[in-house]
């Protein structure tokens, strides 16, 4: 009887590996088989219309990278556009999550409108964006020469000054949604007797935001700056619609940087090499959140 | 079982009536100037009309992202039958294995004699093949503003000392208000701008040799134009992104005197300045008073992995027979490649950017065909200009870019 009971739990055992081996074998297919070919590919010199002419080259693609400028300066770009957009959408998502858990009148069309930037495709946003920052016929212009903020219309997309910072605004504006939305479900998780409790102890604003709020919100702020510091570092199409990447190397982030070099001139050896560099690089940004995340969680208990 | 069954003879009969059916299809890839007009579906209706056993399946592609697709779509093995190609891309296509040889069908087609005489020794690739059918031509000129260079009683240019004399003339505040609302030469920046470029850096640099690119006169040239944004500041402060879209849309607007573009662009800009547009040769910038401006081609090809061939030449060759030719080049405003389309009555209101076309022909070049074309006109060039333009290198890197590109120095 007992015997029995242990094939039957046994055979039980094998139905959560069915159910999630779809989702697993899609992914072998759709992540690591390509991540995999990439690896491959970036030890050779890959002429990608006759593979057969292609010659193992060792590390000299990885090499080349880190000799050439664009690769530095793409990637000292690709730094200040995660370290720009995510604490910009993070504290701009914190302050709509805090006024919408109040409560005033139509608060319901404001969380739905709230959410549009977020759900418009990002080349429709990228386009959109383009025609305001237009240095001719674009709005932006229009409405600070009116304003008397600017004496000329400032070409937004066209100076090296001034290109990555206009794409980094509009993928604030397109991202602080999503930090919104989760702080927002986050805060209405946090039981009232906390703020209560506190309040008792005399604390002010300030103080249940900082012993309440913020600890209540660790969970959701974790995994959203993580999933949001993952997106916004891969993130090629809004700098792709808006200037490819231009002017010259302006607004050249890693990431695009091995797109236009696999797609426009079709090296996807050098490509491939500056992708793997690339993953790395994130690969060790986010354990080391991860860490300093876990780290911090200890101390306090 | 039975189910099986059924489902076999279901795919038989499926299979069978297809077949019995005959019909070809053939997926065709374009990309054209303006896709708000679509005049190739009227074409695609005519053919179909006379072969019924062959569908054209055309795929209407954007201009700006057309090669980047086309070499996926080769490489991805998902190539179109036929599509649109120009020359400088035959180089590369042809060092893919990617395009079927078309000299067979040539030597048998009732309409080879109707092409233009000189097109025909234009196709003819390094290995002696031809890869491509003719569709169209273009040359570019400079669109000016008649009226404005009246107004300002502003002599047309002739030469590069001249052109800047214009374009200083003509960049000015012309409502009072203290900013800069009118600029001289509406300059492309962006994506294939070496159009632009080329008429003041290349009249002594056609094959872009490395001595060609070292030599003084290209590098005091090429300095030439970054000088034109930077130091005398006659091309809005937006050049140095500017495209198609925006030097054509700033010029219909009103914002630039000169622009650089073909007789494709010319419906909307006469529709927008009407009898305010003139169109003249480009100036002559080189050290002898040589000229270059962009011969701009199109051309037809069949992909080798194509199944149809057969059904893709009657396509092709379609599209390139007289009154057909003719059809798509009203359509296109481009130039037909037929004897007969070039002598169709062309009306008045259109003549003078034919005549500034036609005047052009004799300096009308096409990029050095090499497979390194492409990655210049994609990337290279675009990239080098921008940061030329924006200060970030010597103008005379960028030669130096090209010359590595170009000649592997």
């Amino acid at each position: 009887m007992r015997g029995a009971e242990r094939v039957k739990r046994r055979r039980f055992d094998v139905l959560p590996y069915v159910l999630v081996s779809p989702a697993v074998l899609a992914t072998l297919a759709v992540v690591f088989y390509p991540m995999l070919t990439a690896m491959g590919m970036s030890v050779y010199d890959y002429v990608v219309w006759k593979p057969s002419a292609s010659k193992f080259i060792w590390f000299d693609n990885y090499l080349a990278a880190l000799k050439s400028d664009l690769f530095w300066t793409s990637l000292k770009q690709t730094l200040l556009w995660i370290g720009l957009t995510v604490p910009m959408q993070l504290l701009l998502g914190l302050a709509t999550a805090l006024l919408l858990n109040r409560k005033f009148a139509w608060r319901w069309l404001a969380r739905m409108l709230v959410i549009v930037p977020w759900a418009l495709p990002s080349v429709v946003i990228g386009l959109m964006w383009r025609w305001i920052y237009d240095a001719n016929y674009g709005i932006m212009n229009d409405f600070l020469l009116r304003l008397r903020i600017i004496e000329n219309g400032v070409p937004w997309l066209a100076t090296s000054g001034t290109a990555i910072y206009s794409i980094i605004f509009v993928l604030i504006w397109q991202g602080f949604p999503f930090f919104a939305v989760m702080l927002l479900a986050g805060l209405q998780s946090i039981p009232k007797e906390l703020y209560e409790a506190v309040e008792v102890d005399g604390a002010g604003i300030w103080g249940r935001f900082w012993h309440v709020t913020l600890p209540g919100l660790k969970s959701v702020l974790v995994t959203a700056i993580l999933l949001r510091l993952i997106w916004v570092a891969n993130s090629v199409d809004i700098i792709y619609v808006m200037t490819e990447g231009g002017p010259g190397s302006a607004s050249h982030t890693l990431p695009l940087y091995a797109f236009a070099l696999s797609r426009k001139a079709m090296r996807f050896g050098s490509a491939s090499a500056i992708a793997v560099l690339f993953t790395l690089m994130l690969l060790t940004l986010v354990v080391l959140y991860l860490r300093r995340v876990d780290a911090s969680g200890e101390t306090r208990t | 079982m039975k189910k099986w069954l059924l489902f076999a003879l279901m795919g038989g009969l499926l299979s069978a009536s297809s077949v019995l059916g005959g019909q070809t299809t053939i997926r065709y890839w374009y990309h054209l100037d303006n896709p708000d007009n679509d005049y190739l579906k009227n074409i695609i209706k005519v053919f179909e009309e006379k072969n019924p056993d062959i569908k054209i399946q055309a795929e209407l592609i954007p201009w700006n992202n057309y090669y980047d697709n086309l070499y996926t779509s080769i490489i991805g093995g998902n190539a179109p039958d036929a599509g649109e190609v120009k020359l400088m891309a035959m180089p590369q296509l042809v060092s893919m294995e990617a395009l079927e040889p078309l000299d067979a069908y040539i030597a048998k087609w009732s309409e080879k004699d109707d092409i233009l005489d000189d097109l025909w020794s234009k196709m003819v690739h390094s290995d002696g093949k031809t890869y491509l059918l003719p569709l169209h031509y273009i040359v570019s000129y400079l669109y000016i503003r008649q009226d404005l260079f009246d107004k300002y009683d502003v002599k047309i240019p002739t030469n590069r000392d001249e052109f800047l004399a214009a374009a200083k003339a003509l960049t000015r505040d012309t409502d009072g208000d203290g900013r800069i609302d009118l600029y001289g030469f509406g300059y492309r920046g962006g994506r294939a701008g070496q159009e632009h470029w080329g008429i003041f850096a290349l009249p002594n640099a056609k094959e872009m040799t490395s001595a060609q690119l070292k030599d003084p006169w290209t590098i005091e040239a090429n300095q030439f134009v970054v000088d034109m944004f930077r130091v005398h500041k006659v091309t809005p402060p937006s050049a140095p992104n500017d495209a198609f879209t925006e030097i054509m849309g700033a010029f219909r607007g009103g914002l630039t005197a000169m622009t650089v573009n073909h007789i494709g662009s010319m419906p909307q800009v006469v529709d927008a300045l009407g009898d305010k547009v003139g169109a003249v040769k480009v100036p002559a910038c080189g050290k002898n008073g040589e000229a270059w401006t962009n011969f701009g081609d199109e051309e037809n090809a069949i992909f080798a992995a194509s199944k149809n061939k057969e059904a893709a030449w009657k396509w092709i060759s379609f599209l390139a027979t007289g009154p057909y030719n003719k059809m798509w080049t009203d359509g296109s405003a481009q130039l037909p490649v037929t004897k007969s389309g070039s002598r169709a009555p062309v009306p008045d209101r259109y003549k003078r950017f034919i005549d500034a076309t036609i005047a052009s022909l004799p300096f009308a070049y096409s990029l050095p065909l090499t497979p390194a074309t492409q990655e210049f006109v994609n990337n290279v060039w675009p990239m080098q200009m921008q940061r030329a333009m924006l200060g970030e290198i010597p103008a005379e890197d960028m030669l130096k870019a090209f010359d590595e590109l170009f000649n592997g120095n």
